[in-house]
């Protein structure tokens, strides 16, 4: 036996990049009230993500993180203006309007109700956008593809209506991916589901996420969905919201049930709980597992 | 007997049926009765029977049918008029409800004339069009379009806007989103929108063939009176009824086959 050669020693922290994929930095919200004052509904909030990562968002509802998500993506329908101050940048360029690396997906999927699953699916290469940047023959072998990662290549020719609420958030995933977005942004996608059929998504979701390695952004209230699906749990709490709680779990997923019950994940659980009613959220926060 | 006052229920297909019928017998019979108790003379109220007979005599008398040229021309100024109505009218509806702006120039030309006395502009109508086909047409295209367009600008605001927030998302201009988003989605009810312009059209073709007609049924109805056969204005009424009926129905078989998704919600 030879001396194995000295490994040379691993950089502790991966050296600086100079642009992360997504990132928003002092971005404070404000609306207008109808007593003329302004409300703050999001106060200073300055985040990064690198790809892959699941971001979890966590935090009561109403406390303004699906307003940060929906800036986040340049989603601006009439009611989410651009951010009162800060900036946010998708690929070091600022975003300033629906951008074509980040796509959302909602609670209530958007399915379109006179569109087959096969058609729900190829639905954004209609529009002239997609049209120019797929061919027409791509994007059919991606629908294709995508169904069958989804698992529901079977229901193709079937309407939103004759699917359950779990395949058509499958549907509403297939139309987000296919596109293969950098940034995947999901506002309560599960929040609609039962039990068993959310714990079903997020296994789902984790593997997709490692198929299509991207930055999904991922809202809820969930505590135990928090811990279960992410990387990272940034707990979003106050009045206006901050961020008062950031971590990494480096356990990798899908974790068991089991792992939800070790002293490690119980910790972070009641650490997470004691933060947000600390915050005053009591009531508005989902703990159950 | 609860079951008698709950509004979700459907009955049988026999059931409604028989009920339909039997309601319409008792008017049938009630009509009889009246009609053969001699308190209103014939004028007044023809008997069912003679009403049928008139059907017979407009329907075939001397190798020519009054029915069904009548009925030719007012279906022919029906659809000339409800076809102006559609291509017009939809487009319009379209633009209001789509833009707030739009809708603002608009409605205030629109929404009063559907509260409005249209029959009254016919005397208006005859000053400028004259007495032609022009004017017929008009009339029912006025009377109808006044209907059809608010609905319609009210079939595009009733779409979900989470269909236009995520088509926006991935990229979609606002031309997009008004003809892949909000008129796809609207149609079942701009469909709605048209049985109710094209039923108004009906409604109207009596008023519409009132002056100066050589044809129609409204001008057959027109014509009985004068000569006092009320027989005759009985049957006019009916095959009316009749064929706006038939008009419906079939509209609506037709929304129901190109809009299947929509009774499966």
């Amino acid at each position: 036996m030879s001396a194995l050669p000295p490994v040379a020693p691993v950089p502790s922290a991966a050296p600086a990049k100079t642009k992360p994929l997504l990132a928003a930095t002092d971005v404070v919200q404000e609306y207008a009230r109808a007593d003329g004052g302004t409300l703050r509904v999001l106060d200073r909030v300055s985040l990064s993500f690198e790809a892959p990562s699941i971001n979890m968002l966590l935090g009561a509802s109403g406390c303004g993180k699906s307003t940060l998500l929906r800036m986040l993506g340049g989603v601006r329908p009439w009611n989410v203006k651009t951010p009162t101050s800060g900036r946010i940048e998708i690929g070091g360029e600022p975003c300033t309007g629906p951008h074509p690396d980040a796509v959302m997906v909602f609670q209530h999927y958007a399915n379109r109700p006179d569109l087959t699953v096969w058609q729900n699916v190829m639905y954004p290469f209609t529009f002239s956008e997609w049209k120019r940047r797929v061919t027409d023959k791509d994007a059919k072998e991606r629908v294709d593809q995508m169904l069958q990662e989804v698992g529901l290549a079977d229901k193709r020719d079937q309407y939103p209506s004759q699917l359950s609420g779990g395949q058509n958030q499958r549907v509403a995933l297939a139309r987000a991916l296919v596109l293969r977005p950098k940034v995947l942004l999901m506002d309560e996608p599960f929040g609609a589901l039962d039990a068993q059929t959310r714990a079903n998504m997020q296994t789902l979701l984790c593997k997709l996420h490692a198929a299509h390695p991207c930055v999904v952004v991922f809202v809820t209230h969930d505590v135990t969905e928090a811990l279960l699906v992410g990387d990272r749990v940034i707990v979003l709490a106050g009045q206006p919201a901050q961020v008062i709680e950031d971590f990494h779990i480096p356990l990798r997923q899908p974790r068991s049930a089991d792992w939800l019950m070790s002293a490690e994940a119980r910790q972070l659980h009641e650490q997470i709980v004691g933060h947000l009613r600390a915050s005053g959220a009591n009531g508005n926060l989902r703990v159950s597992v | 007997m609860t079951d008698f006052w709950n509004p979700y229920r459907t009955l049988e297909p026999a059931q409604q049926r028989l009920l339909g019928l039997g309601s319409v017998l008792v008017v049938l019979l009630a009509w009889t009765a009246l009609s053969a108790s001699g308190l209103l003379s014939k004028n007044q109220l023809p008997s069912p029977w003679a009403v049928a007979q008139a059907l017979a005599y407009l329907g075939w008398y001397e190798g020519h049918s009054q029915l069904a040229w009548a009925t030719l021309w007012s279906v022919g100024r029906v659809a000339t008029a409800s076809a102006l109505v559609i291509v017009i009218g939809i487009p319009l509806g379209v633009l209001m409800g789509s833009s707030p702006r739009i809708n603002a120039v608009v409605s205030p030309l629109i929404d009063p004339f559907r509260s409005a006395p249209v029959a009254a502009l016919l005397p208006i109508m005859v000053m400028w069009f004259g007495i032609g086909e022009f004017m017929k047409i008009a009339f029912l295209f006025v009377g109808s379009i006044v209907y059809l367009t608010p609905l319609v600008r009210d079939a595009i605001r009733a779409v979900p806007e989470g269909y236009l927030v995520s088509a926006q998302d991935i990229g979609a201009t606002s031309w997009e989103c008004i003809r892949k988003v909000l008129v796809p989605l609207a149609m079942p009810r701009i469909m709605d929108a048209i049985i109710v312009g094209v039923s108004v059209s009906w409604t109207y073709i009596t008023v519409a063939e009132y002056v100066n007609a050589q044809e129609g049924l409204g001008q057959l109805i027109a014509n009985a009176r004068r000569l006092s056969a009320t027989d005759q204005v009985f049957a006019g009424i009916i095959v009316i009824m009749a064929v706006a009926l038939l008009t419906y129905q079939g509209l609506m078989a037709l929304k129901r086959a190109l809009y299947k998704w929509e009774t499966k919600e």
